[in-house]
């Protein structure tokens, strides 16, 4: 009964503490646009957009302004709690549909990228730490660092050079050509692609680090005492325990699925959410970018307490070592 | 004696480390002295677009300069960014962990607040939102760089710590009454060496990375040639299009070994790490 | 026996009518899919709701959904007579009531038509004619009107607030096509034929415009042959893309001067920059054959005095801008500016050193390192500060710089009084325009151009306006180029004006796929 004590004691800690930091964010998009010099409508609004005089007086009255900050703080919130996340004029919509448009797209490319990459990283990287004195670990592993050193969107470019331009076997740009599902496989196959090979590079990395720390522990030493197969090591025991640090990475992962993958969507001519973002940026588009930053935050925290409910299942020195 | 090189077995790491400092003292030779290596001056001017040659070993880009003398020049800009990035975001990540490791209850919760939040700003859109509004310059970019980047080392800090805050020797310190900042300095700070510097690592290279994928967006000081600018000029004035190999992939290639060697050599310590028995 | 089995085999064998696609590559991007409220589908739109007006191939202007207009003597009402059987893509005919009504909702809902909504007092339809009264005289509104695209009053006037409707399509249209699908996740917009078309039946059946995000890929695409053009708007194909794309073999290239050029401005409100002879050495510090080598390839050419290029109409030919710096130091000297305690820098009449501050976007940057160069050598210092668009408009417009880099569009060159007068007088306003004149020999002949239609008369002005610019140089034109419009070898009928390029009616009717 006590672990579970303790387990549940460390796990409600941490949703305070996640809940206190998302207060903090949801507070500080609300007060950013009211308190930087300027009209807060302008603020609000974005820039670069011209509004008639009246159209601001109804905005004005719509968001309040002109009651005092903790009523607006109150109807803000109220309009969250509706999913309500405002208007954009650069993207003439609602930002809540607008974002979910676009996250759709985004979260198929990258959900699907992260889950192959996590998989083939955590089998390949595990292998090699395991069997780390053999050649073809130090050839993955070398593999794997190189492909870490480059810079995401240069193996983006050269593999669109090859692939698309001289060998013509994918397509130029776009999530599809038709709405038919033979057409998204052509076009996100090789963006796809591109993004596993550096999610599982990253994360053959660390399981081969941590898989070689937990080797030379004492537990793995028992076990082969023991006559234990080496495989049943790794699968049981080792892996397990290995894991743990990769948990919070690919926590992270997921948290950011909604930030999308700025390049690939660059160099592929792809409508997701990382050039939603981009574009907001660049023509302060403040209404896209706060709406956009709450839903990343809000993912990011559900990851992170998602990840934190694993890492304990997974080992339990983590409720009196937090 | 440099603290890390007594790990330099070369029976246990084979020859690769040794590999790795040759290649970073190679670059960083270059880094300071250019214009003994470069084969013209900086602002040197040619035809543009020349295919190599013997006057040219890399050709000329766009404006006609020699791509192997913006090589050499860029290796100075290249590593700073990647060092100074990483030396701050060690700093800020090793202090922190070990104040919130070493001295725990709230201030440890405060501290790891602060992390959350700094986790959930998604990096690259924070800086392009800071590019866009902060005159672009390279201690900026190394400034904001490294304030990005430290709650790794700052989360792996504080569990080290907390680890060994527990152990014998630490804790016969503080009976004998040492004070807290003794004990940081002499004590905790050379045990946690073996786990922040692959960290440190780790960050230089995620810095020169993420300095290239910015001159790739255009937000990085046009007027800094790095390496990141030279692949990212190659992308918009034409080397893509014309297939100038020549052009992007020797700063490709710089940028990838040079962070290989910063990596390899961090990694030389991940299978050093004891376990150090609490008590 | 074997003549049935002919026949039948000759039956069998009918010619499938393919569908005949024109394919045309972009990098201006569709963000939302709103007709009136997304700048490059109110680019593309022109050609699915024809404007009132167009410019033809020599720039000069012709009528499109008008047939012509009238003018009263006083330039307050322009009457427009619209061509008759004219037909929505949805079978009704095209009346000037559809004509009256764009032309106010633009006025009253389109905030970048603010101007129509203040000055417009009234609007009176008789039969095929429309006028349009306002309150103070206009002499450029047939120019004004080629970028206006008149959409069906009975669609159009059940929607609440036009500028910020969006739909994915399809929409009615009046032109040869009428826009079918916005497809912002295949990136396309798709045209189809007009069925109330009664104009020259397009040999094609559907047109895709194409946008990518990056110009690598666009250019990749082009040669590849899965498009058939590419088209940027007041823009050329990259210069750098010309070499590959002409060694694949299977393109020509359209190249026609154009009257957008960069060129170097200066905030004529803050000393050094204010005294002509200061800018005068300038001039002559810049190596302009270089910059037109690096910066078009060779598609260009070195600059007058008189800014105004011959690409456009009105242009007279005055001396061209000469790289010598040896002069630039020497009229340096004579104006006053030495280096007395010999650094490599002048001293201005306050006797600290000239360090310039050159503020340019991002995209400015190559020829930016090249003008400090320059100016370095004839002993200007040169600070540059690169800042994203939205901030050089924040900065420009508060005069927050002593030098600068920027472009000018075709249709910028025709704004305001004509011959870039649009970009240099201080009382008007915009992103892109500097706003730095406010001497009144310039002002008044602004104003008087703008208060005739008289053609000999604005002759005389355009080229007293280019005296003006090389007498004052308010900007330094670095360069003169041409646009490059490439296309697929085996397709012809290609039509391009100065303005819209190949996106015109012409083009969209005539030209042919290779049979």
């Amino acid at each position: 009964m006590r672990p579970f004590l303790q387990g549940s004691i460390f796990l409600f800690r941490k949703l305070i503490r996640y809940s206190c930091s998302f207060g903090i964010i949801v507070l500080l998009v609300f007060l950013l646009p009211r308190m930087m010099p300027g009209d807060p409508v302008a603020n609000l609004v974005g820039e670069d957009i011209y509004l008639t005089d009246e159209t601001k007086e109804t905005l004005r009255a719509a968001l309040g302004l002109d009651s005092p900050l903790h009523e607006q703080f109150v109807l803000y919130s109220i309009h969250l709690l509706h999913l309500d996340l405002g208007y954009s004029y650069h993207m003439h919509g609602a930002v809540s549909d607008i974002l979910a448009d676009r996250a759709g797209w985004t979260l198929l490319y990258i959900g699907i990228s992260i889950i192959i990459g996590t998989c083939t990283g955590i089998y390949l990287g595990a292998r090699a730490g395991f069997e780390h004195e053999t050649w073809w670990s130090s050839l993955i592993s070398s593999l794997a660092l190189i492909i870490s050193s480059t810079p995401p969107y240069l193996l983006s470019l050269i593999a669109m050079v090859i692939f698309v331009y001289h060998l013509g076997w994918f397509p130029f740009k776009g999530f599809y050509d038709t709405f038919h599902i033979l057409s998204i496989i052509h076009h996100l196959t090789l963006p796809v692609l591109i993004l596993s090979v550096f999610y599982a590079a990253r994360n053959v990395l660390i399981m081969r680090g941590t898989v070689l720390s937990e080797k030379i522990q004492l537990y793995p030493l028992f076990a082969r005492s023991l006559g234990i197969p080496e495989r049943r090591i790794l699968i049981r025991h080792i892996r397990k325990n290995a894991i743990i640090p990769l948990i919070a990475l690919i926590a992270l992962d997921f948290g950011f699925l909604f930030s999308g993958a700025l390049f690939i969507e660059i160099v592929f001519s792809l409508n997701g959410m990382g050039s939603l973002m981009y574009d907001a940026i660049l023509n302060r588009d403040y209404p896209v970018l706060t709406g956009t930053f709450l839903v990343i935050a809000i993912f990011v925290i559900c990851a992170n307490f998602i990840a934190d409910i694993l890492s304990l299942a997974l080992d339990p020195r983590t409720r009196s070592h937090p | 004696m440099i603290p890390g090189l007594s790990n330099l077995n070369f029976r246990r790491h084979g020859y690769v480390p040794l590999l790795c400092i040759i290649v970073l003292t190679l670059l960083l030779i270059i880094a300071l002295f250019p214009e003994q290596i470069a084969p013209y001056a900086q602002n040197k001017r040619f035809l543009p677009y020349m295919d190599p040659d013997n006057a040219h070993l890399l050709g000329t880009d766009d404006m006609g300069y020699d791509i192997l003398t913006l090589l050499v020049y860029a290796t100075r800009i290249s590593l700073t960014i990647g060092f100074f990035a990483g030396g701050l975001s060690l700093l800020i990540g090793t202090a922190t962990g070990i104040l919130s490791g070493y001295l725990r209850g709230w201030v440890d919760d405060m501290i790891m607040g602060i992390t959350d939040i700094t986790l959930i700003i998604p990096k690259i859109p924070a800086i392009i939102l800071i590019a866009a509004y902060v005159r672009p310059g390279i201690w900026i970019l190394i400034l904001v760089l490294g304030l990005l980047s430290w709650e790794t080392t700052a989360r792996v800090v504080r569990a080290k710590t907390m680890q060994i805050s527990n152990a014998g020797f630490i804790m016969s310190a503080r009976c004998l009454g040492f004070p807290s900042r003794s004990i940081i300095i002499q004590e905790i700070i050379p045990v946690i060496y073996p786990v922040i510097l692959p960290k440190f690592m780790l960050t230089i290279a995620g810095a020169m990375i993420s300095e290239a994928s910015l001159s790739f967006l255009g937000l990085s000081d046009p007027m800094m040639e790095s390496w990141g600018k030279m692949i990212s000029d190659a992308f918009t004035h034409g080397g893509f299009i014309r297939e100038m190999w020549w052009w992007f992939l020797p700063p490709t290639l710089c940028i990838c070994i040079s962070v290989l060697a910063v990596t390899r050599l961090g990694m030389m310590y991940e299978t050093d790490e004891q376990e150090i028995v609490s008590e | 026996m074997i003549l049935t089995v002919a026949i039948l085999a000759c039956c069998c064998l009918p010619v499938m009518a393919e569908e005949k696609t024109l394919r045309i590559a972009t990098t201006n991007e569709v963000k939302s899919p709103a007709f009136i409220g997304d700048y490059t589908l109110g680019l593309f739109n022109h050609i699915s709701n024809p404007p009132l007006m167009q410019m033809n191939d020599k720039g000069e202007l012709i009528g499109l959904l008008a047939d012509r207009y009238e003018v009263s003597q006083d330039n307050t009402e322009w009457t427009f007579i619209i061509k008759g059987n004219q037909f929505w893509s949805d079978g009704t005919p095209v009346t000037a009531d559809d004509v009256a009504y764009s032309i106010q909702m633009y006025g009253t809902s389109v905030p970048n038509a603010g101007w129509i909504g203040e000055t417009l007092t009234d609007t009176q339809v008789d039969g095929d004619k429309v006028t349009f009264r306002f309150n103070k005289p206009y002499t450029n509104i047939a120019l004004e009107f080629t970028s206006y695209s008149i959409l069906p009053k009975h669609i159009w006037e059940s929607i609440e607030n036009p500028n910020e409707y969006t739909s994915t399509g399809p929409y009615v249209g009046a032109g040869p096509f009428y826009i079918d699908n916005v497809d912002l996740n295949s990136g396309k917009v798709i045209f189809r034929q007009n069925p109330g078309w009664k104009g020259k039946t397009p040999a094609y059946d559907t047109v895709e415009i194409s946008w990518f995000k990056n110009e690598d890929a666009a250019a990749k695409a082009l040669e590849s042959g899965i498009m058939d053009t590419y088209w940027k708007y007041a823009a050329s194909y990259p210069y750098a893309a010309i070499a590959s794309l002409q060694k694949t073999g299977d393109f020509e290239v359209l190249e026609k001067p154009t009257s957008g050029m960069t060129f170097l401005g200066f905030n004529l409100k803050k000393e050094p920059m204010s005294d002509i002879a200061f800018r005068d050495a300038i001039s002559n510090a810049i190596n302009y054959q270089e910059l037109v080598d690096i910066s078009t390839l060779g598609h260009g050419k070195i600059p007058e005095k008189g800014f105004v290029p011959p690409a456009m109409d009105g242009y007279v030919r005055s001396t061209p801008m000469e790289y010598n710096p040896d002069t630039a130091r020497n009229k340096l000297e004579k104006a006053g500016y030495i280096d007395s305690d010999k650094n490599g820098i002048v001293e201005g009449k306050d006797g600290d050193d000239i360090i310039l501050n050159l503020l340019i976007r991002n995209s400015y940057a190559r020829e930016a390192e090249l003008v400090k160069e320059y100016l370095e050598k004839v002993g200007i210092g040169v600070e540059v500060r690169s800042v994203e668009d939205n901030t050089w408009f924040e900065l420009k417009d508060k005069l927050e710089y002593d030098i600068t880099l920027t472009r000018t569009t075709p249709w910028g060159m025709l704004m305001h009084a004509g011959w870039a007068t649009g970009y240099f007088d201080s009382r008007r306003t915009g992103q892109g325009v500097l706003h730095t004149v406010d001497d009144e020999a310039f002002l008044t002949l602004c104003d008087n151009i703008l208060g005739t239609t008289d053609r000999t008369l604005l002759t005389g002005y355009a080229k007293e306006v280019q005296k003006y610019y090389a007498e004052n140089l308010p900007g330094i034109p670095l360069y003169w180029k041409n646009d490059i419009t490439p296309y697929n070898k085996e397709i012809t009928g290609w039509y391009s004006n100065p303005l819209y390029g190949i996106m015109n009616e012409f083009t969209f009717t005539g030209v042919k796929p290779a049979t």
